[in-house]
């Protein structure tokens, strides 16, 4: 933590972070209008101390609206990789500890999962199933649920391999076998003492996938694969403002596309931070193409 | 050699695979494609006819047997919806995507590779600083909201540039590539930040290592030493960018609707709107096949530029 406050890069990331992640949480309180209200007569407002990024094609307030659209965003973001971490752990812990057979198998599913391009399989899966609410029972789930899954799903790959390279190496270790003449349980010893020393790069990787995460969730919406209108998404106010180039309503797509830079800038920066601080030995390189 | 033959054999498994996964899913969707063309108040009888006549009827194997022979063959079958050839759309759609992919690629290349080099060289000056800015805003802007940003800035404002669509070889090369200059800088630009810090870490790693100290106190001269490092540097810039090439098909999609550009996008998405299961299946096996083959010839030149790594 203390590292964090020394880096100006660092503190900017962590508070574009954690800004984002309030407004998504306490979107009710901070947003001052519905972001549902139409009201025709005063659409396509420039912005005002009214309405302080304008309003667009209905007359619905753009503030509010990025506001409630931070809560799509981010879930995709944050769910996903929450998938792509517990199965990623799982898969890369187990291989890394256990070798032999579960290891040959497991790592060639992950390579195999890998091949996968994600932003045109989401756009397919999306495309196959049909747009709209998943219903299980009398639950009934957003669209974006399925982009969850499905990124979820693809984030395992990247994911195992980081822990799969750390468990490698940890369970070769000296204390490992100290653990194991202890007569420390195989469980006891990949959770308790394998799994917090292969941890880092983990956190690193996850936190620039959620920054992938949001683009993805962005680029679905901007296609009309992704949150349903009329309910407020960035890529889907985005989509919206298309015909307002033309016409120089430059309020209607500069701060939707804002909202998303800014909170991919934040993920990203807090990555890099984090990546110096935690694993210093791969500092420069990148991990994450998309 | 074996090795290469067997990497290759990795990627046409994976492929398989991926095609066998893409069809369950397209196959097992509770609505019938039969439903889609003849719509809710055809009579059963009227779906096993329909059913029938496109070969619908068979089981699954049989039917999977039939599209992916005729894959292999170049034949992607036809659509359900309107007949028309799904090959045809395909030649029609993907020389456009691969044109705009290959232009952003060399952008992405021509941009990021000097850029990374030159800040690996000075690092902690000014050119050092830019590098970094542009590689923590490249990665984080979104390309098809630069995109609109580009269109609003170079189109619209300044008319520069067409705000949108595409205008074919036939037209004259130069408004043929002037169409094209904005789509392939959004799409771009993630890749200039990409692989530029890629370049710029690998060459700073390069320029640490004993034999570039020994070169210089032997006073080898420095361009000399430059051709070296930049040799030993370029294997993991030259794996990431063609990884990239594979990636940039995806967003590529995206950019295309931004600048309505008659891509693989509109043939994608018009599937996906007209329900034309047998398209949407057809073109993600087509991209996800590139994106394979990028990946495959990211991995062989990575083991080729680094020969330590084949033991």
């Amino acid at each position: 933590m203390k590292a964090l406050w020394r880096r100006p890069e660092a503190l900017l990331g962590l508070v574009l972070v954690l800004s984002a992640v309030l407004t998504a949480l306490l979107a009710p309180w901070i947003a001052p209008y519905d972001p549902l209200a139409v009201d025709l007569a005063r659409k396509l407002m420039s912005p005002s101390a009214e309405h302080w990024m304008g309003t667009d094609q209905t007359g619905r307030d753009i503030f509010s609206r990025i506001v409630w659209g931070a809560r799509p965003s981010l879930t995709v973001g944050i769910l996903a990789v929450t998938i792509g971490a517990l199965g990623g752990i799982a898969i890369g812990l187990t291989a890394g500890y256990a070798r032999g057979l579960w290891e040959q198998i497991s790592m060639r599913a992950m390579d195999g999962l890998a091949a996968i391009p994600m932003l045109i399989w989401a756009i397919a899966v999306v495309g196959i199933v049909g747009v709209g609410p998943v219903t299980i029972g009398s639950w009934s789930l957003p669209n974006e649920s399925k982009v969850i899954l499905l990124v979820g799903l693809l984030y395992i790959p990247p994911l195992a391999r980081v822990t799969y390279g750390g468990a490698l190496a940890e369970s070769r270790a000296d204390y490992v076998s100290a653990r194991r003449m202890q007569g420390a349980g195989r469980m006891a010893i990949m959770f308790g003492d394998v799994l917090p020393n292969c941890l880092s790069p983990v956190i690193v990787q996850a936190t620039l996938l959620v920054a992938v995460g949001i683009v993805v969730e962005a680029s679905l919406s901007f296609v009309g694969l992704g949150v349903e209108p009329p309910n407020p998404s960035w890529g889907g106010m985005l989509s919206d403002a298309r015909k307002y180039i033309f016409s120089g309503e430059w309020w209607t797509y500069v701060f939707p596309g804002l909202a998303i830079s800014l909170s991919v800038i934040g993920f990203n920066l807090l990555g890099d931070a984090l990546r110096e601080i935690l694993d210093p030995r791969r500092a420069a390189g990148i991990s994450v193409v998309a | 050699m074996w090795a290469i033959g067997g990497r290759i054999a990795g990627s046409v498994a994976v492929l398989l695979v991926v095609s066998i996964v893409l069809f369950v899913l397209v196959h097992t969707i509770p609505v019938s494609p039969a439903r889609v063309v003849l719509g809710i108040d055809a009579s059963e009888a009227d779906i096993a006819e329909f059913d029938r006549d496109h070969g619908l009827d068979r089981p699954l194997w049989e039917q999977y047997l039939k599209w992916i022979g005729g894959v292999v063959r170049g034949d992607f079958g036809k659509s359900i919806i309107d007949d028309t050839a799904i090959s045809r759309q395909i030649a029609d759609t993907f020389p456009v995507t691969f044109e705009l992919v290959l232009l952003a690629f060399l952008f992405a290349l021509v941009v990021a590779i000097p850029l990374g080099v030159l800040s690996a060289l000075h690092e902690g000056r000014a050119i050092d600083h830019l590098a970094r800015i542009i590689s923590v805003v490249g990665v984080s802007i979104p390309g098809f909201w630069l995109g609109l940003i580009l269109i609003a800035w170079g189109g619209v404002k300044l008319g520069w540039f067409p705000a949108g669509g595409y205008v074919p070889w036939r037209a004259g090369a130069f408004e043929h590539l002037r169409s094209l200059a904005l789509p392939a800088i959004a799409l771009g630009l993630y890749y200039v930040a990409i692989i530029s810090r890629m370049t710029r870490s690998s060459v700073a790693d390069v320029l640490l290592a004993d034999h570039v100290r020994v070169s210089r106190a032997m006073g080898i001269p420095q361009r000399r030493i430059m051709i070296y490092v930049l040799k030993n540097a370029m294997a993991p810039v030259v794996t990431v960018a063609a990884m990239s090439f594979g990636y940039m098909f995806g967003w590529a999609l995206i950019i295309e609707q931004v600048f309505n550009i008659a891509g693989m996008s509109r043939a994608l998405l018009s599937a996906i709107f007209r329900r034309d299961y047998l398209m949407i299946e057809n073109v993600v096996l087509v991209i996800t096949a590139v994106f394979l083959a990028a990946n495959l010839v990211a991995d062989l030149l990575y083991h080729w530029l680094d020969p330590r790594l084949s033991k």
